[in-house]
């Protein structure tokens, strides 16, 4: 069955592979990627970082290609490729000149059945334990897998992508191919193609390339996560900047406030925002602002800040007070005007890119179940308004205790969980 | 079709250049000034960057919040930045906003304020910076390496000292603004859907008079090579390796040569690092070779980060890859190099954005809009041979060797053959 809608054509396989295809005839490149709706909160605790690590596997060799035909191909086409997971997904790309585009799915297409060779499995654990060791080294990395840790305690969730030097250090190839079969079924995958495509011919490819892959009707359970409150510091030396974060629970990215949580959020903390005007710019601190992290099912807002640690305080105060502002009064009809000219910008800009709209499609697949269309993105900006933002602060306000996570080389606050 | 530039140099002294896009849905606009860390006081480095971040912070008609807000009101999509040699700014708007957009940037960057307060934040927060770059592995390590590559005044870097930040205030900051922000120092690309006697005139309309009108800043800085290796000392779970040796200028008739060299080394995945560092040994997550560019000169970067027990083996690796290049390539490889430049042309390099720093690019180096064509030949021109030559004229004999983390490299004095000396820092 195929549905055409403007320039989108989805079609689904028989054994449940679905095919989302936008057309972007003005451009002279096309770009192809795999979604599996599988991510680090899939994972059982013994198992954190199997999803990454199988990302990483997943590039070291099939029946067809050993590891190095795998990108000797991808570069043979000066493909721009890459792929990354999340706690929800994990992505598989490449962006390549319109001719290769067939070439290109049908390289993809064949590294989603790996053989997961065991020597490079060894290697490549290897290869992960240093990503661990980078990680540790970024104040930023750290603090957010700490936060993790802390707000979605006891949740899925808690555990970072990368997984743990215990747990990818124990991991064995059978229990990552065990993952593999029940995860990268077509059945639980889509398969994205934008820009200038022929739609028949990309479903051709795909019923030649993917339509034997044996569905495995096993559909993700996932529940949503209960945020935590409370105040957590990670104490470390070596560092010169604290770095902390107020966490409030939030709307998921499927929720109908989504388009508005995440103006909220760039109201306070984007650019010429809140943030950076009664923060940054009153020299507290360089670095201010708010993320409205969403999956699919929950999704949390995070205040957030760098600063010297002596002015830790300050900033925790400042991020407060404007979070108070914003759940007592409405904001500004021009602040939120900025965000919707901003954003039309942006989708104009997303236009000229079948990879920017790649990763478009990825969130309105993931959160929408079916992509949407430039006048259904612009619909929803303009939803937005001073009472939405007005009602999002009234279902989620952000002027509560909330959860605060530190991060630096001051023991702050003396009362956090250290 | 070939593009039709435009390129011309106004009355007022502003050299612009427009690439018209008759179908695209947005327009970019982007200008620089020849000037930027290397045209700071000695005393007062970091100087350029606090002139960037503080130019639209008020006007005489706007304040900084208004200002914001007026280009928020068109839906820009701004960058802006200090850099070694220039200062720049960017911005992609709507068709409709284009002369709104040049009307607001010609508001902030000829009847800028500095307000005393902003003045006072910037510096601040550029003391605070100072502390997150300390907290930052990679951009440290940059620092340190790009002040060895090019000398004390290319190698500046943009947030200069704390002794340095301390001399600066508002007289400052007014002052290197007026000397160097002027239409003779200034280059202007647009690319989009416009009609360039329009955006001339508009340019002119907006800028004529704006200081003086003589083409200045457009000697190069001189390059001042320190091969040596240098170990700075820090408590990090990596350490970081970073190497580098002279190449040619991006004018340079061996330019397209020394890209193609980088490209198989690190161009892909099947480039020659990341296979023999990462896939085959498992010794890092990063590693790269990249190039960078300054006006009449060139410079050769590799890096990797690995766990302290796996750098000296990771370093040697780095090594003995550059050292084999030129035994032992292929065609095959030469050829995927090829294509992963020529296949970004199409790609990444379509967007309007790209086009247009493309063409700024043109200007600043080749003093011209450089054909798409015209790059394409250059890159289908190199041969093995061209490589084989270049690796022999540019061998990595003078090394520079800059590590940052828990302790110094193994053998890294011999391995830089003709290094002075060998230095210990605590960071």
């Amino acid at each position: 069955m195929t549905n055409r809608n403007g320039p989108y054509t989805q079609h689904t396989l028989e054994n449940g592979l679905h095919i989302v295809i936008e057309q972007m005839p003005d451009v002279r490149s096309a770009a192809a990627g795999f979604l599996v709706r599988a991510g680090a909160r899939d994972e059982t605790p013994e198992l954190a970082g199997v999803s990454h690590f199988l990302e990483h596997m997943i590039f070291k060799g099939t029946a067809k290609r050993p590891w190095r035909q795998i990108t000797i191909d991808f570069d043979a086409m000066g493909s721009l490729y890459n792929a990354f997971t999340s706690e929800d997904r994990t992505m598989f790309y490449g962006w390549v000149r319109e001719a290769d585009i067939a070439r290109q799915i049908e390289l993809l297409a064949d590294m989603m059945r790996p053989t997961l060779p065991k020597e490079e499995f060894e290697t490549e654990k290897k290869v992960i334990l240093e990503e661990i060791a980078m990680a540790k080294d970024s104040l930023e990395h750290l603090t957010f897998d700490f936060l993790q840790e802390k707000v979605f305690a006891g949740h899925p969730l808690e555990w970072p992508i990368l997984g743990y030097e215990s747990t990818v250090g124990a991991m064995t190839r059978d229990q990552m191919h065990e993952y593999f079969a029940t995860k990268y079924a077509p059945d639980n995958m889509y398969l994205i193609v934008t820009g200038k495509v022929d739609p028949g011919e990309v479903i051709g490819l795909a019923e030649k390339y993917c339509g034997q892959w044996i569905p495995a009707r096993r559909p993700a359970v996932r529940t949503p996560a209960v945020v935590q409150t409370g105040v957590d510091v990670l104490q470390v030396s070596r560092f010169r900047q604290q770095v902390v974060a107020l966490t409030f629970p939030s709307v998921g990215g499927s929720d109908t406030l989504a388009e508005t949580s995440a103006a909220a959020a760039t109201i306070l903390g984007g650019e010429n925002s809140r943030f950076f005007w009664e923060i940054v710019q009153k020299g507290i601190a360089p670095r201010a602002g708010a993320h409205h992290l969403e999956y699919t099912d929950c999704g949390v807002m995070i205040l957030y800040g760098s600063c010297e640690p002596e002015n830790a305080e300050a900033l925790v105060d400042a991020l407060r007070n404007e979070a108070n502002r914003v759940c007592t009064q409405r904001v500004a009809a021009h602040e939120v005007d900025r965000v919707k000219n901003k954003r039309r910008t942006s989708l104009a800009v997303e236009g000229e890119a079948p990879y920017y709209r790649l990763t478009q499609l990825v969130d309105d697949l993931e959160y929408h179940g079916s992509p949407r269309t430039v006048d259904q993105m612009l619909a929803a900006v303009e939803a937005v308004s001073v009472d939405s933002v007005y009602e999002y602060f009234q279902r989620f306000p952000i002027n509560t205790e909330g959860h605060l996570t530190s991060v630096g080389p001051r023991q702050w606050p003396a009362n956090g969980n250290g | 079709m070939p593009d039709k530039f435009v390129h011309e140099i106004l009355p007022c002294g502003i050299e612009f250049g427009i690439l018209p896009l008759p179908h695209r849905h947005v327009v970019s606009l982007h200008i620089r000034f020849l000037a930027g860390c290397c045209n700071e006081p000695e005393e007062q480095l970091g100087l350029a960057r606090i002139v960037e971040d503080a130019l639209d912070k008020g006007t005489e008609s706007f304040t900084g919040p208004q200002l914001s807000d007026a280009f928020d009101a068109i839906g820009a999509s701004r960058s802006g930045g200090a850099g070694r040699e220039t200062t720049t700014f960017s911005c992609t708007v709507l068709p409709e906003h284009l002369q709104r957009a040049i009307e607001l940037h010609a508001e902030f960057l000829r009847r800028p304020v500095f307000p005393g307060e902003a003045i006072r934040v910037s510096l601040e927060l550029a003391g605070q910076e100072l502390s997150a770059l300390e907290d930052d592995a990679q951009g440290l390590l940059d620092k340190h390496l790009s002040r060895q590559a090019y000398g004390p005044l290319l190698g500046r870097h943009p947030l200069g000292e704390r002794s340095t930040i301390a001399r600066i205030d508002r007289e400052s900051v007014a002052a290197h603004w007026r000397t160097h922000f002027n239409c003779g120092r200034m280059l202007v690309t647009i690319a989009g859907p416009v009609e360039p006697r329009r955006t001339k005139d508009l340019l002119t309309q907006y800028f004529e008079g704006f200081g003086a009108s003589d083409r200045e800043g457009r000697t190069a800085f001189p390059v001042e090579f320190s091969p040596r290796s240098v170990h700075w000392q820090k408590e990090l779970e990596q350490q970081h390796i970073g190497i580098c040796w002279p190449g040619v200028a991006l004018t340079a008739p061996d330019f397209s040569t020394q890209q193609i060299m980088i490209g198989i080394l690190s161009g892909g995945m099947s480039g020659r690092l990341f296979t023999e560092v990462r896939e085959k040994r498992g010794l890092v997550y990063w590693v790269s070779a990249w190039q960078e560019t300054p006006r009449g000169a060139g410079m050769i970067f590799m890096g990797a980060s690995t766990t302290p027990e796996r750098c000296d083996e990771t370093y040697q690796t780095l090594l003995r890859e550059v050292d084999r290049l030129g035994d032992d390539l292929t065609q095959d490889e030469l050829e995927r190099a090829r294509t992963g430049i020529l296949a970004s042309f199409e790609t990444r390099g379509l967007t309007t954005r790209s086009r247009c720093a493309e063409l700024l690019g043109d200007l600043f180096y080749f003093g011209r809009p450089v054909p798409l064509e015209e790059k394409e030949a250059k890159i289908q021109a190199v041969t093995i041979d061209h490589v084989k030559r270049y690796l022999r004229e540019h061998s990595r004999e003078r090394l520079c060797v800059v590590t940052l983390g828990p302790r110094p490299l193994a053998g890294m004095l011999e391995d830089a053959k003709s290094a002075a000396m060998i230095g210990v820092n605590k960071t």
